[in-house]
């Protein structure tokens, strides 16, 4: 089913999604565009290229509350806080951001224990999709064609949005996308050029251009496996690198976290709080050791997590080449080129 | 119908302590579960660990001690961590007295192979307070149901003092036993021992238990894990007959953390048990 | 400026091949390529053919400073410098992290830096916007006089004419949207601490999540540990992905500093870290 509205309506748009469930969407703030909880219609927009946090965020936000105790109170006491399955519409989510949905699903809720917390919110949300704008050259950061990823891919989305002009059109690609779209007013029917525009969009979408070098999974993971021991190509790679965490955090697959207990004036909450292989007390054991003491040794780790461990235990690289990695280092660690150049050992 | 929430632990009290050696930093703690449906959840077996969680201190991942053979209870033998990073939840449990109540997650990762071990003839090798999912496999062999399921049994075991042996009474028993040989050293001795020194390496060279039908199960502080490893190998033991158990920093107990990968398997959840084969795939630093 | 980026590039690979070359120093931190002309990275030489790689153009921003304490004591190293990067250097030296011996001091007088992220010229609004490097060994390029020289403080007008309460709603909603990255204390050359105080697991001075109280609890400390020591590269804000303007507050700490100490950091290796040194001379200001 394809309909559409105007941009000039977008806010109109967000009410009627804001009758179906909690709706994120990007906004802008100081900083630049974020997912955030829209209580205000108005506040969505559309005019960004992609958000500095990926969405991630929404289905496993930086911090996530486990249990609810008070210290000195009996253990049976505490409260789990459990997981919460309410609907919700996350709305104009580009391709490459959709596509690590699909990767953190694998490892979330496809493989071994389940975890709830992901799995609920995942479960209870719709997607709504939004294709790059075409007409734009993509940024230098970028790579998703890389991963095989277009630039206006339908794929995981469950409404995906195109944009023609001033219209938005919308075009249901699941059944809980054609549910949602049914049930919403204020939507015109689109003409057959709209579809042929829609489907024409995805179809160039595939052949636009980012940063692009052939990467197949298991030639990069049997690379990566080679080059492990190769001490200089890490310390070349990681001579800049800081070991801060923006391109962890910024990253929709990064998925690492701790486990605290926050505790203040007795009233403490165990929770998960995202995490960073970059950090250098990552992997430090109450007994001292610390087997990931130097830079090259995290980076490494980053690397080959991303593109040669995961491929292994899951058959997917975890990157989707969005690019804020290499957008938001301080210091512009680039991992395209460093795959690029593992490629090319 | 309560939660099976990975992440909740399940309430504990402590019914029993035993302080197991003469520096009074290792400890075992006995457990009963206070909601029964737990107890019938938690169906472990040797060589799987858990996380002890104490609100407020945070949780601490320890190999389970005891064997599903002993019914009722659950029991895990801690050592108060952390000279350099403090051991925040090892150091409050060790304050702790019976009655206490504290949580637990798990049973979490694989066990030792039990299937794979059965017919065969087993040598348990262990070193210091890493005895403890040792101590679960041998009493489980041990147990009148199993015993018929698995060949000779010989356990050697070493701590650097008399000491520091953990469950003394439990040696001296199986050393009375004929269906064990138990061979136990200290790096040292002092004027009453009267058994053996010698490290462990040295020790299983010595004893070179036979490569025939054997599997050798290996735990200890990595500096006897690896002088201890070539022994076997030597013997003529083959690396998928060498078993062990790898630490790693844990949190999550899940394999969803991301924290304790080596190379592409996590420790936890793939492991901790890997054959000395499975490990020489795995990248020699991490 | 009479010499362009070019020619400083051209001097900062000669210079650094000929100091590999000859074995008076075993690296040498400078800037190299990175995925484009806008985004250059800082970069290290370890012989001769490594000093090829070495680019310097108007988005250097970077401070190679940073990354003098990564490397084991004793170890000679060439560190190109702009102004404020110096002053780092100094810093460093005031404060016996490096020796000055150890040190070949590359510095380049600039004019024109631009911040990538905005495109605007980077100058005394964000950092202490000097032009020349306060010491250095070898000059790359001329010394940059005539153009405008702005108050690194001027900036902070509007920041002193808000009041105690102003001032703190300011820096709560500035840092409520931290996320604890660490790329500020990272970026920053002064940082060197291990572990940083907020780290530390017992006591435990701020809690790990991106929560209100733990955020102040991080970044008031570490602006104060930075009082007296601050260079004002503002390396921290060009590092922070949420833009939290953090040169305000150091800016202010320093200017505060030098107004009662007459002292700033980073200018002399004859100085003592001025919180550290006491002279009886010294202002009694601070305990009002």
């Amino acid at each position: 089913m394809l309909k559409k509205t105007t941009v000039n309506q977008l806010s109109d748009l967000a009410s009627a999604l804001m009758e179906k469930g909690t709706l994120v969407a990007p906004v802008r703030e100081d900083a630049g565009f974020q997912f955030r909880e829209i209580t205000d219609a108005k506040r969505v927009d559309l005019n960004f290229h992609n958000t500095v946090i990926s969405p991630k965020s929404v289905f496993f936000p930086q911090t996530e509350d486990f249990v609810r105790y008070r210290t000195g109170r009996p253990m049976q006491e505490a409260e789990p806080v459990e997981p919460q399955g309410k609907p919700l519409i996350l709305f104009g989510v580009r391709p490459c951001d959709v596509k690590s949905f699909e990767i953190m699903d694998i490892h979330f809720s496809g493989t071994g224990d389940v975890d709830p917390y992901w799995q609920a919110r995942r479960e209870a949300a719709a997607i709504i999709g939004y294709a790059f704008d075409l007409g734009a050259p993509a940024e230098p950061e970028e790579f998703y064609q890389t991963l095989g990823i277009g630039a206006a891919d339908p794929e995981g989305s469950d409404i995906f949005m195109v944009r023609r002009g001033d219209d938005l059109l919308l075009k249901s690609i699941t059944g809980k996308g054609e549910a949602l779209l049914t049930g919403m007013g204020g939507l015109a029917g689109a003409s057959a050029d709209d579809e042929k525009f829609f489907d024409d969009t995805v179809a160039a979408g595939r052949d636009f251009k980012t940063r692009f070098t052939c990467v197949d999974a298991e030639v990069i993971t049997k690379k990566l496996e080679d080059l492990f021991h190769n001490t200089d190509f890490w310390e070349k790679a990681s001579n800049a690198c800081l070991s801060c965490g923006v391109c962890t955090f910024a990253c929709p697959t990064c998925y690492c976290f701790d486990i605290c207990d926050e505790t203040l004036f007795q009233q403490g909450t165990r929770r998960r709080v995202w995490d960073a292989c970059m950090f250098t007390d990552f992997t430090l054991e109450a007994s001292g050791h610390n087997p990931r003491t130097k830079v090259y040794q995290r980076l490494r780790q980053k690397i080959n997590h991303k593109y040669s461990y995961h491929v292994r235990k899951y058959g997917v690289i975890s990157c989707v080449g969005c690019g804020r990695c290499t957008r938001y280092c301080p210091v512009n660690i680039d991992i395209f080129s460093i795959v690029e150049e593992a490629m090319k050992a | 119908m309560r939660s099976t929430n990975p992440y909740i632990p399940m309430p504990v009290e402590i019914v029993k302590i035993t302080d197991e050696v003469d520096t009074h930093d290792i400890k075992s703690f006995r457990f009963k579960f206070l909601n029964a449906e737990d107890e019938s959840r938690f169906q472990y077996l040797p060589g799987q660990f858990a996380e002890l969680s104490i609100y407020g201190k945070g949780e601490s991942p320890i190999g389970i001690a005891s064997s599903p053979t002993e019914p009722g209870y659950v029991e895990f033998t801690v050592q108060r961590a952390g000279a350099i990073v403090p051991g925040l939840v090892t150091a409050a449990l060790h304050d702790m007295e019976e009655g206490g109540k504290i949580g637990l997650r798990g049973p979490l990762g694989h066990p030792w192979p039990i299937e794979f071990l059965e017919k065969k003839n087993i040598v348990v090798v262990g070193g210091g307070f890493a005895f403890t999912t040792l101590r679960s496999l041998v009493t489980y062999m041990l147990h009148g149901d199993n015993r018929p399921r698995f060949g000779d049994i010989t356990v050697i075991y070493g701590a650097r003092t008399p000491g520091l042996l953990c469950y003394k009474d439990e040696l001296a028993a199986w050393e009375k036993r004929s269906d064990i040989k138990t061979i136990i050293t200290v790096d040292k001795g002092n004027e009453t021992w009267k058994g053996r020194e010698g490290f462990v390496p040295a020790v299983c060279k010595d004893v070179a238990p036979s490569p025939e039908n054997a599997v050798a199960v290996i735990c200890g502080p990595p500096v006897m894990i690896k002088f201890t490893l070539p022994v076997f190998f030597d013997l003529g033991f083959s690396k998928e007959n060498i078993l062990t158990s790898l630490e790693m920093r844990m949190k999550c107990g899940i394999g969803k953390c991301g924290r304790c990968n080596v190379g592409y398997k996590y420790v936890c959840s793939d492991g901790p048990v890997f054959s000395l084969a499975e490990l020489e795939e795995l990248p020699r630093d991490f | 400026m009479a010499v362009s980026f070019q020619q400083i590039e051209e001097k900062l690979k000669t210079e650094a091949r000929r100091l590999l070359e000859s074995g008076e120093v075993s690296l040498v931190l400078a800037w190299g390529k990175g995925y484009d002309e806008k985004h250059p990275m800082p970069y290290v030489a370890k012989c001769p053919s490594d000093a090829d790689g070495i680019v310097f153009n108007e988005y250097c921003t970077h401070n190679p400073a940073r990354y003098l304490v990564r490397y084991p004591r004793g170890t000679k190293i060439a560190v190109a410098v702009k102004a404020a990067d110096s002053r780092a250097v100094v810093q460093l030296i005031q404060e016996d992290k490096v020796k000055r011996r150890d040190l070949v001091i590359l510095g380049i007088p600039v004019y024109g830096i631009k911040n990538p992220k905005t495109g605007e010229l980077i100058d005394g609004k964000t950092t202490c916007g000097l032009y020349n490097p306060v010491l250095y060994d070898v000059l790359i390029g001329e010394e940059v006089h005539g153009q405008p020289v702005s108050s690194p403080y001027a900036v902070l007008a509007e920041y002193e004419a808000m009041d105690r309460d102003a001032r703190f709603a300011f820096w709560k909603k500035e840092l409520d949207r931290c996320i604890r990255c660490y790329a500020c204390r990272k970026a920053c050359p002064m940082c060197y601490c291990d572990p940083c105080f907020i780290d530390q697991r017992k006591p435990r001075w701020g809690e790990k999540s991106p929560e209100p109280a733990g955020n102040l609890m991080y970044h008031l400390t570490r602006f104060h540990h930075l009082a007296g020591r601050c260079i004002d590269c503002g390396e921290c804000s060009r590092a922070c992905p949420v833009d939290i303007p953090l040169y305000l507050f150091h800016k202010k700490v320093a200017k505060d500093c030098e107004e009662m100490f007459g002292q700033a950091a980073g200018m002399s290796i004859e100085d003592k870290p001025v919180l550290v040194n006491f002279r009886m001379e010294d202002s009694d200001k601070i305990l009002e």
